[in-house]
């Protein structure tokens, strides 16, 4: 009993910094039908910009997502000024191919610059647990999900609350009409684009505390992300967060009752399994095609 | 490009001589590999051109049929101790049912979801390799025996026997893109539900582009693992071989033959070079990423296909072209008499419902159609109109309700088996697949499945025929050789006419067939309609122009809130206080000169 309620609780904490990370995939996608392939390699960036600063300056690495994020936000800002604009309206196959280029661009610029090799943030707290009865809970991981639940959730009242959020979210359903009505859907894209890739920063900067990374890591994320947002739906924010806590709690029961090697392959298996059974997801409605855009 | 001697072929006859002597005539082993491996990878990217290029499924996965050559080949060999080559084809065996299986999760997927699927195909393999330890020795990967034959020969069966599959695939790819079953391909890419209602059987279609895309690639992925006589989880499952296939295809030009053989024979001599030259590794994907950027930016169509159309347009600079010439409004006979109703009814919906979320576009719509009308289906917009031609045509299914046409419930049936009994439909913005000529795709809808059709040729001598009399129905002859992306709307909706008239459909399904076009043309839609009627055909019609559809159609069925309403006499319909209250107002009041009645 207490090793289940370990793995739930366990599972339940990585799967909330999941939740951060696919927030911005599903974002983008939903906003913009650009499946962000690089989504993994921004990950991995802000987690090497993590080890960077927190080896320079020793800052607390969880601290240095209020740098890492407005850092990332500019960086996508500029990446999509630069490529991804250009292939608005394509085909979906051209924004999948570009940012699988960007992503091997990446990874290549991070082999340069960091070196191909194994890294890892250690903050004092690393190896300390709380313990609450015979549950551990380690202190990392606890941080890293509040963190992430405090990022995640200003994103959400963004969404909700503010003019930008109604603007992304009325751009999602129907662009012209929200052009119609005064919102600037290319510039909307852009903040889109822009806000996708700093959640990913922020959970870049929590993932270097919790797992090590080197520069080809993001495969193995952007698949765990591509799960996600696959199992919640594409497009839902809902869905990405539920999905998310999902395969977190499904890794590590895999690991404590199968095997920790056959873990990895869990977020494969989900993505089989929800396209064999339920290709829209569990929050994903079926998107109506029918109707032409007059 | 006609006649033997073309410039394409000449450069084509040249390669492949240059490819069968170049290791009789030199024993360079750094070129023999170098070729060996861009032969790897150019029956890799003419596979992925199947599935890709024409059917328009990308994969990132496609390299993971070589690693599944090459594990089939490795665990065999050295397991079984005969002749390794013996394994070769079943590796091709092996690679087609992994495709197949592939090929059915993905029935039901397109799109974005189709893409994670191939990236978790291939890494869920290389998990699969890297674990199942007893099959695959893990991590350390298996160690294949050393080839037996005479050092003189140095890689000749390697060399050769991987040209012969190129050759094979090359033949495959140039069969299939003549054939019935390329055209649904390329039909499948442009437009897969539209390509679904002329008939086409895409579940079917799709499979065997998957098998047809792997097999021989299989086959290359044994030879290559025997070549580099070592197998392991990360050399063959790695996503860089699936990208430098895709680049390879990319590059080269997708949907063209030559175009990946191409692409292969420029990147993997690139591969080499900055492997050497700039130690491999991160150079090697700044490389890859880089051009797959460029290429996708700038070079969309690939080398061939931008080539051709420099060419081109140097070619016939100075000629005028032929889309924006007038249509050919030949006097046409004087329209027939109506049939003499039959007093049948062809299409009983009975109670059909469709909800969306919480919004019931369609609820409980019942109507008939009187086999021998032309009857109209008109109502506010939002009624429900083409949503119920979506549920006839089978391109959504209702949530309750039955459909029933020629005395046959078809609401379960697959949209190309309503094709085959007789439903063609147009739809209200146009949907010709947009990258095929006219022709084409009038020659595109398929009156029924067989399996030998698949293999037949994809424009039969016949087929053009009856496809060029269907264009100067409509006429529209003189366009059969330009791209329908290039057509006028109008012009399009010409063409889907005679598109679904191939079908010979009992039934046809017009949606707006005289929005947005001139006046002229909606008289000649008008006409062309009386006359294909008095042949025989029924016709149910949703318009707006209400001239046009009280002057041509009778009964005229009235939708709104997606409940039929009203159903009668044109001349009922404009009195109905209820169809006056819903659609067409307390002022309507139509014209006495009524522009489609010429009769």
């Amino acid at each position: 009993m207490t090793q289940f309620v370990q793995t739930l609780i366990l599972g339940l904490l990585i799967g909330g910094v999941y939740a951060l990370l696919a927030s911005g995939l599903t974002l983008i996608f939903g906003v913009m039908r650009v499946i962000n392939i690089a989504h993994g390699s921004f990950l991995i960036l802000a987690a090497f910009l993590t080890y960077s600063i927190w080896t320079a300056i020793d800052l607390d690495p969880l601290l240095t997502i209020l740098l890492t994020t407005p850092v990332m936000f500019a960086f996508g800002w500029l990446l999509y000024l630069v490529a991804v604009r250009r292939i608005r309206g394509a085909h979906m196959s051209s924004s999948v191919l570009l940012t699988f280029a960007i992503a091997l661009v990446l990874e290549g610029v991070m082999g340069l610059v960091w070196g191909n090799t194994s890294h890892s943030v250690r903050p004092q707290y690393f190896n300390e647990s709380f313990t609450i009865g015979d549950v551990f809970l380690p202190k990392a991981q606890v941080y890293g999900f509040a963190v992430a639940a405090i990022v995640l959730g200003s994103l959400y009242l963004i969404l909700t609350r503010t003019w930008l959020g109604r603007a992304i979210r009325a751009s999602a359903v129907n662009p012209q009409g929200a052009a119609l009505v005064g919102v600037s859907v290319s510039g909307v894209a852009a903040l889109t684009f822009a806000v996708g890739v700093a959640a990913a920063g922020a959970g870049g900067s929590i993932v270097s505390v919790l797992y090590p990374f080197l520069p080809g890591s993001h495969y193995q994320w952007i698949a765990r992300l591509l799960s996600i947002v696959v199992l919640g739906g594409l497009g839902s924010i809902q869905g990405a967060t539920i999905g998310a806590l999902i395969l977190g709690v499904a890794e590590a029961a895999t690991v404590t009752y199968i095997s920790p090697s056959w873990a990895t392959a869990v977020p494969y298996v989900v993505i089989f399994v929800v396209l064999l059974v339920r290709p829209q997801g569990l929050m994903g409605s079926r998107l109506r095609e029918d109707v032409a855009p007059a | 490009m006609k006649g033997l001697l073309s410039p394409g072929r000449a450069i084509v006859g040249v390669a492949a001589a240059l490819l069968l002597v170049y290791p009789l005539i030199s024993d360079n082993l750094y070129y023999q590999n170098m070729i060996i491996l861009s032969l790897v990878f150019a029956i890799g990217a003419v596979g992925l051109n199947v599935i890709s290029g024409y059917g328009g499924y990308v994969s990132l996965g496609q390299g993971a049929f070589l690693g599944l050559g090459a594990y089939t080949l490795a665990i065999l060999s050295t397991r079984i101790d005969i002749s390794v080559w013996i394994w070769v084809p079943l590796a091709g065996v092996v690679a087609g049912v992994f495709a197949a299986l592939l090929g059915v999760i993905a029935l039901r997927t397109r799109g974005p979801s189709f893409v994670i699927m191939t990236i978790a195909f291939l890494f869920l393999l290389q998990i699969v390799a890297t674990n199942w330890s007893s099959l695959t020795n893990g991590t350390s990967g298996i160690t294949l025996p050393l080839p037996m034959w005479d050092v003189a020969y140095q890689n000749w069966p390697f060399y050769y026997s991987l040209a012969a599959l190129l050759g094979l695939s090359l033949l495959m790819s140039w069969r299939i893109r003549r054939t019935k079953f390329g055209m649904g391909l390329v039909a499948m890419r442009e437009d897969e539900d539209k390509a679904a209602t002329v008939g086409v059987n895409t579940p079917t279609y799709k499979l065997l582009g998957f098998v047809a895309s792997a097999v021989f690639v299989g086959m290359a992925g044994a030879i290559y693992g025997y070549y580099l006589s070592f197998v392991d989880p990360i050399g063959m499952f790695n996503i860089l071989l699936s990208v430098q296939i895709l680049l390879s295809m990319l590059l080269g030009g997708r949907g063209t033959l030559f175009g990946p053989v191409l692409g292969a024979f420029l990147i993997e001599p690139l591969n080499e070079w900055s492997n050497n030259n700039l130690g491999g590794g991160n150079a090697r994907l700044l490389i890859f990423g880089g051009l797959m950027a460029l290429v996708v930016l700038f070079l969309p169509r690939g080398i061939i296909p931008t080539l051709k159309d420099r060419l081109e347009s140097r070619r016939k600079r100075g000629k005028a072209g032929l889309v924006g010439a007038r249509l050919e409004l030949r006097e046409r006979t004087a329209p027939v008499a109506p049939p003499e109703p039959t007093g049948r009814t062809l299409l009983e919906v009975k109670g059909l419902e469709k909800r969306f979320g919480g919004l019931r576009a369609v609820d409980g719509a019942s109507f008939a159609v009187p086999e021998g009308s032309i009857t109209a289906l008109i109502g506010p917009n939002g009624s429900g109109k083409t949503t119920v031609f979506n549920l006839i045509g089978g391109t959504m299914p209702a949530n309750t309700g039955e459909v029933w046409f020629d005395g046959q419930r078809i609401d379960g049936m697959k949209p190309w088996d309503r094709a085959y009994a007789g439903v063609g439909r147009t739809f209200q913005i146009t949907r010709l697949f947009r990258q095929m000529t006219v022709l084409e795709n009038v020659v595109a809808p398929l009156r029924g499945f067989r399996w030998g059709q698949l293999n037949a040729d994809g424009v039969s001598g016949s087929e053009a025929e009856r496809a060029e009399e269907l264009l100067d129905f409509v006429g529209m002859k003189r366009f059969a050789g330009q791209e329908a992306a290039a057509l006028s709307f109008g012009q399009q909706k010409l063409v889907e006419l005679a598109q679904i008239l191939m079908l010979d459909p009992k039934l046809i399904l017009l949606d707006e067939p005289a929005g947005g076009i001139n006046p002229t043309l909606i008289e000649r839609m008008g006409d062309m309609i009386r006359e294909l009627n008095a042949r025989g055909t029924t016709f149910l019609i949703v318009e707006h122009n209400m001239p046009f559809v009280l002057g041509l159609c009778d009964p005229v069925l009235v939708l709104a809130r997606g409940k039929t309403i009203a159903s009668g006499r044109p001349d009922e319909i404009q009195r109905d206080p209820k169809v006056l209250d819903a659609y067409l107002g307390d002022d309507f009041a139509l014209d006495e000169a009524v522009p489609a009645t010429t009769s």
